[in-house]
């Protein structure tokens, strides 16, 4: 396959901007992991993290000596806050797997500087997801009695009716899936940053996390494979564990849970909220650590673009949502409905639609696209909104359901509060670790689209420093990652 | 109890060792509450107490004598270990008698019910008697004597008392008695009684006393009408027109359960149904079930008795005893004719009753009322009233006391420096007083001011008797020895006299003499096993009105009145420390753990007040600050508080100030005047909105409702709670059926089917009167915990069962509804299908089961219940119970239900333990269970048999023929979640004169005209049993 038609030709505007050679990407991107000086910001965004993540952890050994009544959850809310958190990173983690799997398949190759940064985001968001849950059942320590294991003492099996069980599934795959597919994408490159390490403790450390990575025909051959398949593997997922963190709502007979349109909703939604955080943390990330030329314009206007088409999506569903509500002639949906836009919690259904209907009918205008500071303030409108989305779903269906008599009123305590922030600590942390000790970028793929070098161009090579790599084109054709980009792994 | 045993000999050897230096020591080194524990001790001290504790405790360990623990090598008669028995008691709450049974394991006792022999009970009880069990495992309940010298106080023992009291009382005798005063709480003990007369015949000179806030004996009334003290009993299940003026029978009266039993017999729909008018001030549980309810000012109501009198006598064709004309009140005036007609047209089968707040005046000319309307010997009976010594009022003491009269004044009970009214000055008076003993079951505001403070036996630890309503001798026997060390009354006041007599003897005694004839061993045991004496009869009487009584019209008027109403939780003040009752949540604003100045939507308007913000309220020169409650129905101007908050010195629930216990509620006690023409009442009020929020912890409504809420209350309740009017049941018996309207819902998978027992309850709606005895006596069985104000305001009350409260109609003069839910057991039950570790899951009985160990607190279920029954434990909240200096409290759980550990859900098991026991009795005795052989907790406290439970597989079953009678309806049944609890609507009787019959009633019955006629088969004969047949059934429920 020749390396011009990586490059979709109907999009005039290169995917790689300035003047860049393989050799210039790879310094670009390693040059991040390899500086000797770390720089000031980001110790001081990393203690400010760390600070919240000890006092979510500090938070949690609270709330595991005290009990879940440390929140604000009563009854008839008997969820609340950590459900709607959990809901939220959950969607957050669906732009990577998204962008990895489904846009793979789809040949969408404007993925390839994104996707690194977009699965790193995902696994982070659902270690922050897979928290929630966990910590919000009264008794934690018997929590691994969600999982179908053979038990002598016990001598049941868990109930596979409850969606609570599905959901135990869907997450946990997903994000193991997740994972291994970020993991497995990042091989080559922590090759490249093992070859190129100058102090013992890193080769060390990038060595084994690079597998024995060598770059060989055959290895690349393995690896477009496995590839390949973890993106057919991951791309049901995106739509699964979405779907099935809705049936949590929607098997249920609460009204304003019990819909049928909250599958595909939630994925919409999801999609949305997830590219709405990739926006928010990618316009920072690309002017900080100078990765302009990779994360171009077209990048970010191709996101706001599927963010303007999931939230229209999600628009269309709240309106869905009323006309069904009224169409089912059943009251206490009715009710459920008209409760949420006009009853005690209107303020948080109207935060909702302004954010997540109104906000992102901006990105029509190319003004919006493509100015970075205009699309952040969009999407961090979209992540609050997306928010207050689970936030209404949760708690108002709840606060109000069929008796008069139990109707009740939530709110949050001082620690729902702080253990909000303090996962929003964790995920920061993790991100700036990743920021700081991995590639951000997905420095084999992006070399795949960008133009192949002059021919005899030897300085313009990728391989500077090792023996000349298989020119083996990609077994598979598909637009991923060239084998002439891994680092020269041939020395070991 | 080998806490206490410990003590006891730390005290003994205090009398081994009187020395003053050893009482010093003995004083610092063990007080009594923990907070009193020397701060800022030196380690060296430490040591030195230490030591001193080891060596005392060695010192103690060598005693022999005092063993108590018997081993079972000889097993008490009749004793099974961990088999309960049952006993029968007595007791008296505030002038109420309450006949119970006690449950009692090994024995413990842990579980009140009523007495089922007993004619005032028939097994049931009011929630203060439910009640009365946590009280006496309080840990707050005082365990030692003290004396106070000038501000020290000492710690005494039962002998340095005696030797006190003996010396006071030589020197007394000396001068006859002269100077000796006792004060006493109004009792109908024969037993007391006797030693009180002995008392004076020792003492000739002694001053008795009595009080008790909410006494009004009816003694004082009958007096002045027929010339002699009767007891006034009401007949209800006979009456068929019964108009109550400020008379709450249903709710505090002496005998509240029997006339609930009474009325909800009267109300069956299909034989001749009663009603129920209702004049009031304050809604009272009776009132919110009158069929027609006027709210008036309580100083209104006077004038209204004398008005009705005059058209009564005037329909009756006899010279009206009042010359009463038609005040300005059109409304009032058109109540009371069609009342007049109604009441003539019953004769023998009316009734009316005026309440104990009421002027006696106008209580006297409702006697005279019943007399024309031949009451006297159907309706109400009256009986002699017991003989009692004569006693003072408090007014009196606190004069005498001011006087100096008053040298030496036991105060037995009671506490009058809380609960007297504030312009008696109780306490300042009592200081004046040079020897003040008090003899009380907590040392309380009243302990505080008194020289001596001695603890006194719970009621259910020593021998008493009681005269119920009527006039039986009732014995109070002992249940367990006393746990904290404490006398009876009785005894105390045997002692006084030197009487040395074993207690039981003096009772048995007592009655003989009461009696006049001999009580042989045997009859005396068969009075002690059956808690009454079923050979006696009390004798109705039936008196003349005295040819001289004339009726003198009270000049009453009022702007703004306050009214001072016994509380439903703490009655007055007297249960303030119980947590049951603090969290029972008031049967109509469901508030818990407080009061509030209650007034009616249009006097917030006109004082300016608002809901949640405090109010000043001040008599003469002294005043309170009270929060707001906006109450619907309230009387226009009148304010309601509630006796029996703002505790002082109750102990660790109810607040204490010395321990940093915040109390509970606002004490309105300084406000009430004493010595009005009408009780509990004051006439000259100022109100002053203050700007200051409070916030209250209600199980209701725990927020306030928005517009949008409360219109969809509205067109709810009417599905929820179904209820018609008489006429249209009689003319479409299955009008229930015709309510609502729902798509038939198909189950999603085959349905399991039940051979055996498949338990079912019904709760009759027409019969529940809203009065939280089945809410304290679940909780008393069940282990439920209490939460505290805290959690109640956050929505985290644990009840198992509550009584739903719903106000139709007119704001200022609404309807109110109650409907009693528990967990419904639901056949396809949603809690169970979301639960990830199935724990909750449908026992071959068809219960709804919860697996409490298996369950991790998911709340999911929680989510899923319709009906919002299940409870989560989201703290430990029996924290209390591991609290080693308060183990007492553990005493009160039941062993047969699990303590739930925190994280867990919870909810009702329609007492599964009881249907166990059952079984496992009718197992080994090869027998059928017998319908109604199983009681659950809440079906045997209700006092108005609204509760039904049993096998609806026995189609012969009480239960499985009320799920088959045409009222019957499941709520919420449109969910296909086919409830095992069903209701049966409420019916009204309403006067056609007073209302026209409903539009929507009208032509047919709410639209079911236009039904096909195969629905009405449906709900018309629903199975037996909810199981195969059952789906069809509650699918076809709603087509």
């Amino acid at each position: 396959m020749s390396h011009a038609s990586v490059i979709v030709p109907s999009l005039d505007e290169p995917l790689v901007k300035g003047n860049h050679t393989y050799a210039s990407v790879t310094d670009t991107v390693c040059k991040i992991t390899e500086r000797t000086q770390t720089p000031r910001a980001w110790y001081i965004a990393f203690a400010v993290s760390v600070s919240l993540t000890a006092m979510l952890f500090g938070l949690i050994g609270y709330l595991i000596a005290t009990g879940v009544g440390v929140w604000g959850n009563n009854s008839p809310v008997f969820w609340a806050w950590p459900i709607t958190n959990f809901v939220f990173w959950v969607g957050i983690g669906h732009a990577g797997t998204l962008i990895s799997a489904i846009l793979f398949l789809f040949r969408q190759n404007w993925r390839t500087s994104i996707n690194r940064f977009a699965e790193a985001m995902t696994i982070f968001a659902v270690a922050c997801a897979g928290i929630f849950p966990a910590i919000h059942v009264g008794r934690i320590w018997f929590v691994y009695w969600l999982a179908p294991y053979p038990s002598q003492h016990l001598a049941m099996w868990p109930n596979f009716r409850s969606p609570l069980l599905w959901d135990v599934f869907a997450v946990s795959t997903y994000a193991t899936v997740s994972l291994l597919f970020w993991y497995m994408g990042m091989i080559p490159d922590l090759a490249t940053l093992r070859d190129r390490a100058t102090s013992k403790v890193k080769q060390f450390a990038y060595g084994v996390a690079s597998l024995g990575w060598t770059g060989s025909a055959r290895q690349w051959n393995r690896y477009e494979k496995a590839y390949m398949l973890l993106a057919a593997l991951a791309t049901p997922l995106v739509l699964s564990v979405h779907t099935i963190v809705s049936f949590d709502f929607a098997v249920s007979q609460v009204p304003g849970w019990h819909t049928t349109i909250f599958p595909p909703y939630f994925v919409a939604g999801a999609v949305f909220s997830g590219f709405a955080m990739v926006v928010t943390l990618m316009v920072p990330a690309r002017a900080w650590f100078g990765l302009k030329d990779f994360v171009t314009e077209r990048h970010l206007e191709n996101m706001t673009k599927i963010i303007l088409a999931t939230g229209s999506m999600v628009g269309f569903a709240y309106a869905t949502e009323f006309f069904i509500a009224w169409y089912s002639g059943n009251g206490y949906e009715q009710f459920a409905f008209v409760n949420r836009a006009f009853g005690p919690y209107a303020w948080a259904y109207w935060t909702m639609v302004s954010c997540n209907v109104i906000a992102p009918q901006m990105f029509w205008f190319k003004k919006a696209r493509t100015t970075p500071w205009i699309m952040v303030i969009i999407c961090i409108f979209v992540n609050i909104g997306m928010w207050f989305e689970r936030f209404v779903i949760t708690v108002t269906s709840l606060s109000r359901d069929f008796l008069p008599s139990s109707w009740g009123y939530f709110t949050p305590t001082p620690i729902d509060i702080l253990m909000f922030i303090g996962s929003f600590g964790l995920f920061f942390t993790l991100f700036l670790l990743f920021c700081r000790y991995l590639p951000m970028i997905a420095i084999s793929e992006v070399k795949g689209v960008m133009p192949p070098p002059p021919e005899g161009d030897v300085s313009r090579s990728a391989v500077t420093d090792g023996p000349a790599p298989s020119a083996e084109p990609s077994p598979v054709g598909n637009p991923g990652p060239n084998p002439f980009l891994a680092g020269g792994g041939a020395t070991i | 109890m080998k806490q206490n045993n410990g003590k006891t000999y730390w005290r003994s050897l205090g009398e081994l060792q009187e020395t003053p230096e050893f009482q010093e020591f003995l004083h610092r080194e063990f007080p009594v509450a923990a907070s009193e524990f020397p701060e800022g001790m030196s380690r060296r001290r430490w040591m030195e107490l230490m030591g001193a504790s080891l060596g005392l405790g060695g010192l103690a360990g060598c005693r022999w004598e005092a063993q108590k623990i018997a081993p079972f090598a000889i097993r008490p008669e009749n004793r099974i270990p961990g088999k309960p028995e049952q006993f029968a008691t007595s007791v008296e709450l505030g002038g109420m008698p309450r006949h119970l049974l006690m449950t009692c394991y090994d024995g413990r006792p842990i579980k009140v019910e009523g007495n089922p022999d007993h004619p005032d009970s028939k097994g049931a009880t009011d929630a203060f008697a439910q009640a009365c069990i946590l009280g006496l495992y309080d840990p707050d309940r005082s365990d030692t004597a003290r004396e106070l010298q000038g501000r020290d106080s000492f710690l005494r023992t039962w002998d340095e008392f005696d030797k006190y009291v003996e010396k006071r009382l030589q020197s007394l005798a000396n001068v006859g008695g002269k100077g000796l005063a006792i004060l006493v709480e109004p009792r109908s003990s024969c037993s007391r009684n006797a030693m009180l007369t002995q008392i004076r015949k020792r003492f000739p000179q002694v001053q008795l006393y009595s009080h008790a806030t909410l006494s009004a004996p009816d003694e004082d009334i009958t007096r002045s009408v027929f010339g002699s003290g009767f007891r006034v009993s009401l007949h209800l299940a006979a009456a068929k027109r019964i108009a109550c003026f400020d008379a709450d029978l249903l709710g505090i009266h002496p005998t509240a359960p029997r006339n609930a039993a009474g009325f909800a017999s009267s109300r069956e729909p299909s034989a001749g149904m009663s009603r129920l008018y209702a004049v009031e001030s304050q809604f009272s549980v009776t009132g919110a079930s009158a069929d027609h309810r006027l709210p008036r000012k309580s100083v209104e109501i006077p004038a209204l008795v004398a008005r009705l009198e005059a058209l009564v006598s005037d329909r009756l064709g006899q010279p009206p005893r009042t010359s009463a004309v038609a005040t300005g009140d059109e409304e009032a005036e058109e109540f009371l004719l069609a009342l007049a007609e109604d009441l003539v047209a019953h004769p023998g089968e009316s009734l009316v009753v005026v309440g104990a707040t009421q002027p006696a005046a106008t209580r006297e000319l409702a006697l005279v009322l019943n007399e024309r309307l031949g009451a006297i010997g159907t309706t109400l009976n009256l009986y002699a009233a017991p003989e009692m010594v004569e006693t003072k009022s408090l007014a009196a003491l606190v004069d005498a006391a001011e006087q100096g009269d008053i040298d030496t004044l036991f105060l037995f009970g009671g506490n009058p420096v809380y609960d007297a009214p504030g312009d008696l000055e109780v306490a300042a008076a009592l200081v004046g007083i040079p020897h003040t003993i008090r003899c009380g079951v907590y040392e309380d505001e009243t302990s505080a001011v008194c020289r001596w403070h001695v603890p006194l036996a719970h009621a259910f630890e020593g021998w008493d008797d009681v005269r119920s309503w009527e006039g039986n001798y009732c014995v109070a026997q002992p249940l367990i020895d006393p746990l904290l060390n404490g006398r009876s009354e009785l005894e105390v006041l045997a002692r006084m006299v030197g009487d040395s007599r074993e207690m039981q003897q003096i009772v048995r005694d007592s009655i003989a003499a009461s009696l006049g004839t001999e009580l042989p061993q045997a009859a005396w045991q068969k009075l002690v096993h059956d808690g009454l004496l079923t050979s006696y009869e009390p004798a109705a009487v039936t008196p003349k009105v005295l040819e001289g009584y004339a009726y003198v019209a009270p000049e009453l008027s009022a702007e703004v009145e306050v009214v001072f109403t016994p509380s439903s939780s703490t009655l007055d003040g007297c249960f303030a420390n119980n947590g049951w009752l603090q969290e029972t949540p008031d049967f109509l604003t469901k508030l818990t753990w407080d009061n509030a100045a209650l007034v009616s939507p249009a006097t917030a308007v006109d004082l300016n007040l608002e809901h949640g913000k405090f109010v000043k309220i001040a008599i003469a020169d002294r005043h309170v600050e009270v929060p707001v409650y906006v109450m619907p129905g309230q009387a226009r101007g009148s304010v309601g508080l509630a006796l029996g908050y703002g505790r002082t010195k109750a102990g660790k629930v109810g607040g204490d100030f010395e321990q940093s216990v915040e109390t509970v509620g606002f004490d309105v006690n300084p406000i009430r005047p004493s010595g009005t023409l009408i009780p509990r009442v004051a006439t000259s009020v100022t109100i002053t909105p203050l700007d200051r929020e409070y916030k209250f912890a209600t199980t209701q409504d725990h927020h306030a409702i928005d517009k949008v809420g409360m219109e969809e209350i509205a067109r709810r309740v009417d599905d929820l709670v179904r209820e018609g009017p008489l006429d249209v049941y009689l003319e479409h018996p299955d009008f229930v059926h015709h309510h609502s309207h729902h798509p038939e819902a198909v189950p999603l998978w085959e349905e399991p089917s039940y051979d055996g027992n498949a338990w079912g309850m019904a709760i009759d709606l027409n019969k529940c009167v809203g009065c939280n005895a089945c809410t304290v006596a679940c909780q008393a069985e069940n282990n439920v915990p209490i939460v505290g104000k805290e959690q109640v305001a956050v929505g985290r009350e644990m009840h198992w069962i509550r009584i739903d409260r719903y106000f139709t109609g007119d704001f200022e003069n609404p309807e109110v509804t109650h409907q009693p839910v528990a967990c419904h057991h639901c056949e396809t039950a949603p809690c169970e299908q979301v639960c990830p570790v199935a724990a909750t899951v449908h026992s071959n009985e068809g219960l709804n089961d919860m697996i409490y160990n298996r369950c991790i607190g998911t709340r999911y279920c929680g989510n899923n219940c319709p009906y919002k029954v299940r409870r989560f434990n989201f703290f430990n909240y029996n924290k209390d119970l591991e609290d080693g200096s308060r183990q007492l409290a553990q005493l009160v759980v039941n062993p047969e239900v699990t303590v739930r550990s925190r994280g867990v859900m919870e909810k009702c098991t329609y007492c599964v333990q009881r249907i166990q026991t059952v079984k496992i009795d009718a197992k080994t005795g090869r027998r059928a269970i017998a319908d109604g052989e199983i009681k659950t907790a809440c079906q045997q406290a209700c006092p108005s048999n609204a509760i039904e439970f049993g096998d609806l597989n026995d189609a012969e079953s009480k239960v499985a023929k009320l799920h088959k009678d045409n009222r019957a309806y499941g709520m919420l049944s449109e969910l296909n979640v086919k409830p095992r609890t069903r209701y049966l609507a409420r019916i009204r009787n309403p006067n056609r004169a007073l209302v026209a019959l409903d539009a929507r009633y009208e032509g047919g019955h709410g639209g079911g005209a236009n039904h096909g006629d195969e629905h009405h088969d449906h709900e018309g004969k629903p199975e037996a049993h909810d199981s195969e047949a059952g789906a069809s059934h509650a699918a076809g429920e709603h087509a």
